[in-house]
């Protein structure tokens, strides 16, 4: 008795998990949890601490392949740091030089996994019209299912960190007293939608 | 000339320090006033086991006396709750309301301290009390940085540092959406103060 040779692969397209598949998987960041803080020591004693976002931008990611793409911008001009003369001097040409450069752009494809797990991102980070290579190390990065939502989704997330010197960018004003080592602290949180039928309830 | 915008501001807040500072004028303590555009207390909570939600309290006042010969010195800030920022309007109001700070009932929370460690002359530590809720809990601060120096706007010396805890939320009765919302909640505080 012969199979028919389509059954497996209509069997597969029926039942296979996402995993299996050779395809990426999109996800979209979700603004509530998608934030840029970053630190600068101020005159060797302090953090000074501000928020930039929220992030957009997209994900594909594909875990089998351990292979991704990241897409991501952010409004420098939405610096939020609770000063607002605090956050208009920092919107100046000499720093984030918001009105010249709204946009900072994070692009990344170089992906490393560790247990099916994001572990690092390297890419470009363009900020103020430079573009420098940039290493995002993933301190933790997990995935759920959300059944909250009118519409269910798999989210996956984690908190990142990365270090940029903003002398590199021309950012240079405060120099040496505040100082030039940025340490970016980027949580986020990307939903990728999932049709009710297609999934189990865990 | 804009450059220097921020340069008025600083002077005025110096202004204000000054008018503040006469309070306190015995032989060895030192008092500092907070530097309102170098303190804040920013938290931290993981969200769903996944990433850092980060908050931050923009208004606060009060005062540092610290006895650098003594090694003693006493802390009293006061935060003001409604004005928690995360960035996130509705995330804001939900934590303002009776779910979280209910800060209509209870507007302010208050840092009062009179442990101090000394690692040499730095601050290495303050341990202190938290009233928050109505409720009052013991809290120490660790310095992960300490440092006075002058400073060339306020023509002053200031002294600061970064120091952190982590609390448990449900000593002062806040158990909301525990434990998928954790108890854990990590506090990370900038400060920075003029000598009066």
């Amino acid at each position: 008795m012969k199979m028919p040779p389509m059954l497996p692969l209509v069997i597969c397209g029926l039942l296979c998990t996402s995993a299996v598949r050779a395809q990426p998987l999109q996800y979209v960041l979700d603004p509530d949890r998608s934030w840029v803080h970053f630190e600068v020591l101020h005159f060797n004693t302090s953090t000074i601490r501000g928020r930039i976002g929220p992030v957009n931008g997209l994900v594909l990611l594909d875990a089998a392949a351990g292979s991704g793409d990241v897409r991501l911008a952010v409004r420098t001009g939405s610096v939020s740091t609770g000063l607002g003369f605090f956050d208009a001097r920092l919107r100046q040409d000499d720093l984030l030089a918001s009105e010249a450069f709204p946009e900072a752009y994070f692009v990344a494809t170089r992906f490393t996994f560790s247990q099916g797990r994001v572990a690092t991102l390297r890419g470009e980070f363009t900020w103020r019209g430079v573009s420098l290579p940039l290493e995002l190390t993933a301190l933790r990065y997990a995935c759920r299912l959300d059944d909250s939502a009118a519409l269910r989704a798999e989210v996956c997330g984690g908190d990142f960190e990365g270090e940029v010197l903003r002398s590199e960018y021309g950012a240079s004003f405060g120099l040496p007293l505040v100082g030039n080592r940025v340490r970016l602290l980027v949580q986020v949180e990307g939903r990728r939608p999932i049709a009710g039928s297609q999934v189990k309830t865990p | 000339m804009k450059k220097f915008a921020l340069v008025p501001v600083l002077a005025a807040l110096a202004a204000v320090a000054t008018l503040a500072g006469f309070s306190t004028a015995q032989a060895q303590t030192t008092t500092y006033t907070l530097d309102p555009t170098h303190t804040f207390v920013t938290w931290e909570a993981l969200h769903f086991g996944t990433s850092t939600s980060r908050g931050r309290f923009d208004k606060k006042e009060g005062k540092i006396e610290i006895d650098r010969a003594a090694k003693t010195g006493k802390i009293d800030i006061t935060i003001d709750m409604a004005s928690i920022n995360t960035g996130v309007a509705p995330f804001d109001n939900h934590l303002k309301g009776k779910d979280f700070f209910d800060v209509t009932t209870h507007p302010t929370a208050r840092f009062q301290a009179s442990g101090f460690s000394f690692d040499g002359t730095k601050v290495s530590a303050v341990q202190g009390t938290l009233t928050m809720l109505g409720k009052m809990q013991p809290v120490e601060l660790k310095a992960s940085r300490f440092n006075c120096y002058d400073n060339p706007f306020f023509k002053r010396e200031v002294c600061g540092g970064d120091f952190e805890t982590t609390i448990q939320r449900s000593l002062w009765g806040s158990t909301y959406g525990l434990p998928g919302i954790p108890d854990n909640i990590r506090l990370v505080v900038q400060v920075e103060a003029i000598k009066q």
